[in-house]
């Protein structure tokens, strides 16, 4: 699975946005998923499964600080 | 605590509230600068949403210029306020009004004018 | 948690102790002056205040002053040139302080709009420093009728510079009496100006703080008066070490009082544009800052835990990037114990972001005002990372405190928190001892040695003297007098131009490591944040896209710095479609609100091709002005390598996993072949490399020579072809 176009093998197949979020302690709250260029909502991330080929963005909207 | 109470099943939808508040201070008959709306529901009937004195105008202001009175009523000092329409922004039931012709937004003092002008008896004043 | 319906007010300071004080005034000079109304926004009139003779003047702004450098940190600079030569330090007596508002400053519909830009030439980098700063003295300046202030020469004794803006007056006064220290001293002024309570709003103070006599990182207090808890307020202009300038023009304050703000009193161009544009701010805000970054509820210090997470929060020194007791100085832990919920709390009028957060009836533990209460400004996540994690001072309480002593002293707690960190590693490699540091036990997380050290500052005495003239001084100081090594000292201390690093950990973030090193005053963050796009979100990968982020941002948020706006309206709120823009990280939306702004104060429609070139002008300005001071080339440019990548083995070997990583699919590398010290080399060679390469590609994108000296066809491009800028700029060229 890519993931901010970097692979990562550790991933299994039908784990949710929900699950990676949790799994890389992405603990910001102004996130933006996009799953093979479809963006999820927030109430989705728990209902979306990923697979092995799939294209995930997971960008913070910080640009600031 | 006085303030206007809407009683839905009554209205009938005329405006005659909203010409009565936005005669009262702006001078003109216009529904946008009334300081209740009334709405009308998918199935005909109406809804009046009205200030019930929640207070959150006087909460975000940062220089208290909306301060409650003896009777409980929340009243904006326009001589003080510095036009920021934080108040109208915050406004949880969104009938705060704000005119490009005047630097101060206004809100409801519970005067009763709407009450007098309503035909049908749908709103009134309390003072519980 | 704290509401603020329950916070007693503050008890005031007697009356008679503020005609004691007022009685020991002496007039020197009073000018009452015709007040020139606004236009658009615009006074076009200058204050020039020369100290010396106490010479009074109001100057007019010229129309082409006014198209080049549009206002705010443009005027300042500007006049801060036309000030000083060369040879000028912050002690010269004809460096300035020049303050402006800029154009919007003062606007009440839309968030942010109070802000105050502040340029000297800094004491810690001989080169101007420009500093944002919010308190209501800017809008205050602008509607008493001058767009800037300029402050030149010194005084023989403490003054004061006071300006009714209603009665049209300006007076230099003598004030032998008054308090040092900010909190104190700016009630004193609030209580003193003002006719009677409900007056006291109307009173904005500007001071620095009893360090500010002694210590170079020492900075000015903005205020701005509360009626909710009934005590004044400080905001910072902390960068730079401003408030050691404006002490040693023995300025003990400045105190502009004007009564009346209204909505128009920019007289723009547009009214309804900005009664619509503010109002859809408020109600957004409204409806979505408790699912964003409930800057209501704690302002900038949301991010504590998050940086944490993501390994940026500065520990030890900004060796690490988490701390184990995180958990002490969260968020969560501000907001549930000390942090007073429920207030309006803009440091501007219409600021429905309201981050000034503020611990009400603090009890402090030491110092001159131990055992009183006070009311703490703060802690924005500055304070809480650099007094707190980068100091190893994992507790709350000791954070609000320094907080504190900080601000009354007059001390910016980003310098205050890096330079002690600094400081406790060299303790903690031997550089320093308790002989050396006059018994101060400095190791991290050495509470009651950092107390004592701010203590030291606030009294100039002692070691404390020695931290406050910043980490490069330090520097010079430790290398000569304890023979310590210069390479590892030149690793390790978080200076860059002689400014401290502001703390974010930028380690891991090439293009972060850029926006702090390619800056104009130094590395503060407000140029460009880009952790989360370069590291996290992995959007800007190559040198290119990190170039053209390095001219984007600094350009758009130099805007802010011109108009008299605050940064954080701009992103730490979007609106709730903000994701589905084509470029979410510049938040569109709200960029168009600034145009929208911008046209109904000033009534000129700007794109934002156009607002991107007012910044770069002033920009361009800014960086030739550096290189006219002596510096401003690629070699002043360079990063110590702490903000690069792992200095020691203890750095490397905690993320060991990482940097192997790296090494093996960066360069190539096999790490099980290698010593620690190989693979430690490696990656430096490594990251110097990039940087190098992300330099070049920088100042390719700015027009800039691989010297990092902006070029004439550049300025040509910009219409800033000005002889003093060509002078500058064809010497550099030529040599």
């Amino acid at each position: 699975m890519l993931l901010n176009d970097r692979q990562y093998d550790f991933f299994e197949n039908g784990i949710t946005v929900q699950d990676v979020i949790e799994k890389m302690n992405y603990i910001y709250p102004k996130l933006i998923v996009k799953v093979n260029d479809r963006l999820i909502e927030k109430q989705d991330y728990a209902n979306t499964p990923l697979y092995e080929n799939d294209d995930v963005k997971i960008y913070h909207l910080l640009a600031g600080g | 605590m006085k303030k206007l109470v809407a009683t839905d099943s009554l209205c009938t939808g005329c405006g005659k509230c909203t010409e009565a508040c936005s005669k009262a201070y702006y001078k003109v008959q216009d529904k946008n600068l009334a300081c209740l709306r009334v709405s009308e529901n998918p199935d005909g009937t109406f809804h009046v949403e009205v200030c019930d004195q929640c207070g959150e105008c006087a909460a975000v202001c940062n220089t208290n210029v909306i301060r409650q009175d003896k009777f409980g009523v929340f009243r904006l000092s326009k001589k003080e306020c510095a036009g920021c329409l934080m108040c109208v922004g915050y406004c949880p039931k969104d009938v705060m009004v704000q005119s490009d012709d005047h630097l101060e937004p206004s809100k409801c003092v519970a005067c009763g004018l709407c009450v007098k002008a309503c035909p049908t008896g749908a709103l009134s004043i309390t003072d519980r | 948690m704290i509401c603020i319906k329950n916070i007693k007010p503050y008890e005031q300071i007697e009356q008679e102790e503020i005609e004691r004080l007022k009685a020991a005034h002496v007039l020197r000079a009073r000018l009452q002056y015709e007040k020139k109304p606004l236009f658009r926004g615009y006074t076009d009139k200058l204050l020039y205040v020369d100290l010396a003779d106490s010479k009074i003047r109001i100057d007019d702004i010229p129309g082409q002053v006014k198209e080049k450098f549009i206002g705010g940190k443009g005027y300042c600079l500007r006049y801060l040139w036309d000030a000083v030569t060369p040879e000028t330090r912050w002690n010269s007596p004809e460096n300035a302080i020049v303050m402006s508002a800029g154009p919007i400053g003062g606007i009440t519909q839309y968030p942010g709009a109070g802000k105050t830009l502040v340029c000297t030439i800094s004491p810690t980098t001989d080169i101007p420093i420009d500093s944002n700063v919010g308190g209501y003295f800017g809008p205050f300046l602008k509607f008493s009728g001058f767009d800037a202030l300029e402050l030149i020469g010194k005084a023989d004794k403490d003054v004061i510079i006071f300006i009714d803006g209603n009665k049209g007056t300006i007076s230099i006064e003598e004030a032998p009496l008054e308090a040092g220290d900010a909190h104190i001293l700016c009630e004193q002024l609030t209580l003193m100006y003002s006719d009677d309570e409900a007056d006291r709003k109307n009173v904005a103070v500007v001071t620095a703080g009893s360090a500010a006599d002694h210590v170079n990182i020492s900075m000015l207090n903005f205020s701005f008066y509360d009626p909710n808890r009934k005590v004044v307020r400080l905001k910072q202009a902390g960068r730079g070490g401003i408030g050691r300038v404006f002490r040693d023009k023995r300025i003990r304050a400045l105190v502009c009082k004007f009564s009346g703000i209204k909505a128009d009193l920019n007289k723009p161009h547009n009214m309804s544009i900005l009664n619509k544009t503010g109002l859809k701010f408020h109600r957004e805000m409204h409806d979505l800052d408790g699912k964003q970054n409930n800057m209501r509820k704690i302002g900038t210090a949301n991010i504590i835990e998050v940086m944490d997470a993501y390994d940026l929060l500065p520990t030890h020194n900004f060796k690490f990037g988490s701390h184990k007791d995180i958990d002490k100085i969260k968020s969560t832990v501000f907001i549930e114990k000390y942090l007073t919920q429920g207030a309006p709390d803009g440091c501007w009028y219409g600021c429905s972001m309201a981050c000034a957060k503020a611990a009400d009836h603090f009890l402090l533990k030491s110092g001159p005002y131990k055992g009183q209460r006070v009311c703490v400004d703060g802690p924005e996540y500055e304070n809480a990372a650099g007094l707190g994690s980068n100091c190893g001072v994992m507790d709350a309480e000791a954070i609000l405190e320094l907080n504190f002593y900080c601000d009354t002293y007059g001390i910016d707690t980003i310098s205050y928190g890096t330079c002690t960190a600094f400081a406790m590693e060299c303790y903690e490699n031997g550089i320093l001892n308790k002989e050396r540091t006059g018994g101060l036990e400095l190791t991290f997380g050495n509470i009651e040695a950092d107390f004592e050290l701010i203590h030291q500052m606030g009294r100039g005495e002692g070691f404390g003297v020695i931290v406050g003239m910043g980490v490069k001084k330090m520097k010079e100081y430790f290398i000569k007098k304890f023979g310590a090594d210069p390479a590892f000292l030149n690793d390790i201390g978080m200076e860059q131009k002689g400014l401290e690093y502001s703390e974010y950990l930028s380690k891991e973030s090439l293009a972060q490591q850029g926006g702090y090193g390619l800056t104009n005053k130094g590395p503060q963050h407000d140029e460009a944040w880009l952790i989360f796009m370069d590291q996290v979100n992995n959007q800007i990968p190559t040198f290119e896209d990190k170039a053209e982020a390095l001219h984007y941002f600094p350009m758009f948020r130099t805007w802010f710095g011109l108009m008299g706006l605050c940064k954080l309206p701009w992103n730490d709120i979007v609106p709730a479609d903000n994701s589905k823009t084509a470029e979410p990280a510049k938040v569109p939306e709200h960029v168009q609100n600034y145009l929208d702004v911008y046209e109904a104060v000033t009534g000129t429609k700007i794109t934002v091709d156009e607002m991107i070139k007012q910044s770069e002008r002033v920009y361009n300005f800014q960086r030739i002005f550096n290189i006219r001071m002596g510096k401003g080339l690629r070699v002043n440019d360079a990063s110590p390598y702490r903000a690069m990548g792992p200095v020691t083995e203890e750095e490397y070997l905690s993320r060991e996993e990482r940097y192997d990583k790296q090494l093996r699919e960066l360069q190539g590398l096999d790490p099980e072949k290698m010593t620690l010290r190989e693979k430690m080399d490696s990656t430096r060679r490594y990251r110097y490399e990039q940087y190098n390469r992300m330099t070049d590609a920088v100042y390719k994108r700015r027009g800039w020579t691989q010297n990092g000296v902006p070029t004439p066809e550049k300025l040509k491009e910009l219409e800033m072809e000005l002889p003093e800028l060509l002078e500058v700029v064809n010497q550099v060229l030529s040599n």
